[in-house]
């Protein structure tokens, strides 16, 4: 599904990403996992088009992300709060994606309707704008609107941090059925080594910005990921 | 504890993301405020000899009259001083919550953020008028010298009284409500000449020039009006109260009827949501009102230079919204760019959004332009009617274009001045920016020279007319343009 080739990024003499070469086939969920600077979001925002590599190129489903545009039609993300729309209030948002993404207002209220748990009351029908939100609350917003639509690839940046525990359980839920019923290919980073061995098919390891590991999810992922973080210690 | 504070901030300033851009902003605020001190002193020395519209100019004879006139209209400086202040005064806004744990106790940050403002331009100015003028009508030989300094330091008070006040008006809805429709009273009455402050005014400030000792009641009330301020703040510290940001409650806005217009109503949508939810854009729709005003400036210079230098004002009075808005596309949605950059959107919807709630604005500018300079005569009609042509046909792209070399982001969630907004010193703007008003007032300055003025309006609707026809080959060209700029775009936003 997503292919990355030769990819880096350099600022001046710094190189933040150096991919040699990275396939993440269709319906995987694919985590990504490093240090402050590892190059995790560099990474999505190079898969997005939203800032320009210094060499190599992203395919996405046979679309080169820096040529055509055609990817956005199948692909969504929610990186940080840059993707919310602060003035809107949260209908009026997903109303609005759901129109970008070709969705009438009824289809967009009835998937909405799956999230009542999760959205636990605080977010629809409230009279508050995006803005006004508590950051968790913003993030659930996003993360369900980038769920609209039956994209065939999310992209998602730190979904668990700043989300009550319920809340992350929730999450968890909804991205493992989305892989498994609905064949959705997900990227997520994470800084916590457990969320991504318990939602993560593959892990990858990043390193400044180089690629170190690259891991089928087994029951010794979680330990051989802590041996490693606890020996950069010393 | 000041100098540190005092460092902080000077930190703040030159350390922020746009330095250049506060620095510039910064130099044209100095620029005027030295203008205003200029014409302040000469007005202060021309004023030392004005005994009033019915009153020869200078006064001959040794009478109070200019004195006596100041005095009356002191009531209406005031009352100008106190809107001033509230509408542009900006308070000194320390981060105050990173100040909470240190251990700076809180009425001395409270005491630095008020005796900060005792140097700010609004209180320095009128010195810059008084001190001429009271060194003039001293000089003159008329006036009692103590009178006159009791009479400044009284003013001098009532000035720095405004100045704390300006503090409350600014924290109590409530207080700015009533002063608002007490002011509003009196120029009501002023103007429907009910009855003449100048008269209570006169006999007021006069008060104070010859019973001296007066002025230090003014004064003990400047004390009395800071330590309320003062207390009032302290006490509103807590992260509940005082310091909380004011939430207003939300509405749905539908704007379904706009469906009909397919994707390009997806954006309007959110825009007419945007200009009336956030201050800062809803400051672009009032700048557009007032500039439909700006002809009425320049129909008076046109009887020294000439028709043209009217029609330019004409020619703005119907972009006013256009330049408003248009010149902050895309910086309106700096914000959330990522978001717009990753959805499925084609640029050419996203402009044409963009570009058609510029030319309903330009619209309806024109028909209120209309009614309004359809009082001048129909040739003022003829030259709004063609400056509005030309305004849709041609600076709706130039904008548009400009835009995509635009990269100041916007923080929706203030109000920061419009004016001041550092945006337009990049050399590409201002590039693409000078055909937007130059070319249509040569082609027009020469046609109306050759022919007449009618035709001079008809040359430059022809022009817009001409634009209107060619809007593909122009949204292919800004498109390109909106393309190669993306990721600087992108990078200039995230750095806000």
């Amino acid at each position: 599904m997503i292919e990355i080739q030769n990819l880096a990024k350099k600022y001046s003499t710094q190189t933040v990403l150096d991919i040699n070469i990275l396939k993440i086939p269709a319906g995987q969920t694919f985590g990504l996992i490093g240090n402050n600077g590892a190059g995790k979001t560099t990474l999505f925002s190079c898969l997005l088009d939203l800032i320009k590599p210094t060499k190599g190129k992203v395919i996405n489903n046979q679309v080169d992300v820096s040529i055509s545009e055609d990817w956005k039609s199948f692909t969504t993300a929610f990186l940080d709060e840059t993707f919310l729309i602060g003035y809107l209030m949260p209908e009026e948002y997903f109303y609005f994606i759901g129109e970008l993404r070709g969705l009438s207002k009824q289809k967009v209220d009835s998937f909405m309707s799956q999230f009542e748990d999760f959205f636990n009351g605080e977010i629809l029908g409230g009279k508050k704008y995006l803005r006004d939100l508590s950051k968790g609350n913003q993030k659930k917003a996003g993360i369900v609107a980038a769920l609209m639509g039956e994209p065939k690839v999310i992209i998602l940046d730190e979904p668990f941090a700043n989300l009550d525990p319920t809340t992350q359980i929730r999450l968890k839920k909804i991205i493992k059925d989305l892989s498994n019923y609905k064949d959705t290919t997900i990227l997520i980073s994470s800084h916590d080594i457990q969320d991504v061995t318990e939602v993560c098919e593959r892990i990858v390891l990043l390193e400044k910005g180089e690629l170190i590991r690259d891991i089928n999810t087994s029951e010794e992922t979680l330990k051989e990921l802590e041996e490693y973080f606890k020996a950069r210690i010393n | 504890m000041f100098k540190t504070v005092l460092s902080l901030q000077w930190k703040e300033f030159n350390r922020g993301k746009s330095v250049g851009g506060k620095l510039v902003a910064k130099i044209f605020k100095w620029f005027w405020i030295i203008y205003f001190a200029i014409m302040s002193v000469m007005i202060g020395i021309l004023a030392s000899a004005y005994g009033g519209p019915s009153m020869e100019f200078p006064l001959e004879n040794n009478s109070l009259a200019p004195f006596e006139y100041a005095n009356g209209q002191l009531i209406y400086f005031f009352a100008y001083l106190i809107v001033m202040r509230y509408f542009i005064q900006s308070l000194p806004v320390l981060n105050i919550r990173s100040f909470l744990l240190t251990p700076i106790l809180k009425k001395d940050i409270v005491r630095f953020s008020l005796l900060k403002t005792i140097l700010t331009y609004f209180n320095i100015l009128p010195l810059f008028f008084l001190v001429p003028f009271t060194l003039a009508l001293a000089s003159s030989g008329n006036y009692n010298t103590l009178g006159l300094i009791s009479w400044n330091i009284n003013l001098l008070g009532l000035i720095y009284l405004t100045n704390f006040f300006n503090f409350l008006l600014n924290n109590k809805n409530n207080l700015i409500y009533i002063v608002g429709a007490a002011l509003g009273l009196i120029k009501a009455l002023e103007y429907f000449s009910i009855i003449d402050f100048t008269i209570y005014s006169k006999e007021a400030f006069y008060l104070f020039y010859d019973i001296p000792y007066l002025s230090l009641f003014t004064w003990l009330f400047v004390f009395w009006l800071y330590s309320y301020v003062k207390k009032y703040f302290v006490t509103g510290l807590y992260i509940d109260t005082g310091l909380q940001v004011k939430i207003k409650e939300a509405k749905m806005d539908d704007f379904s009827w706009l469906n009909r217009f397919g994707k390009t109503a997806t954006f309007i949508k959110n825009d007419l949501r945007l200009l009336k939810r956030s201050k800062r854009a809803r400051t672009a729709v009032y700048m557009g009102l007032g500039l439909l005003f700006y002809g009425v400036i320049f129909q008076s210079t046109e009887d020294v230079f000439g028709t043209t230098s009217a029609f330019f004002g004409y020619l703005f009075s119907t972009g006013g919204f256009l330049f408003m808005f248009g010149s902050f596309v895309p910086s309106w949605d700096s914000q959330y760019y990522p978001l717009m950059m990753t959805q499925n959107i084609q640029y050419k919807e996203y402009l044409n959004s963009k570009w058609s709630l510029m030319i309903f604005g330009t619209i309806i500018s024109t028909m209120l332009a209309s009614i309004i300079y359809s009082f001048s005569g129909l040739n003022a009609v003829y030259a709004v009617l063609a400056g509005a042509a030309y305004n849709i046909g041609v600076n709706g792209y130039l904008t548009l274009w400009a835009g995509a070399y635009t990269k100041t982001p916007i923080d929706l969630n203030s109000s920061a001045n419009a004016f001041g907004d550092k945006k337009a010193f990049n050399v590409k703007t201002v590039l693409v920016g000078l055909p937007q008003i130059l070319l249509p007032v040569l082609l027009y300055f020469f046609t109306s020279q050759y022919y007449d003025h009618f035709m001079g309006c008809v040359a430059v609707a022809c022009l817009g007319a001409l634009g209107i026809f060619l809007k593909p080959v122009a949204f292919n060209l800004i498109m390109k343009a909106y393309k190669t700029e993306k990721y600087s775009t992108l990078k200039a936003y995230k750095s806000n």
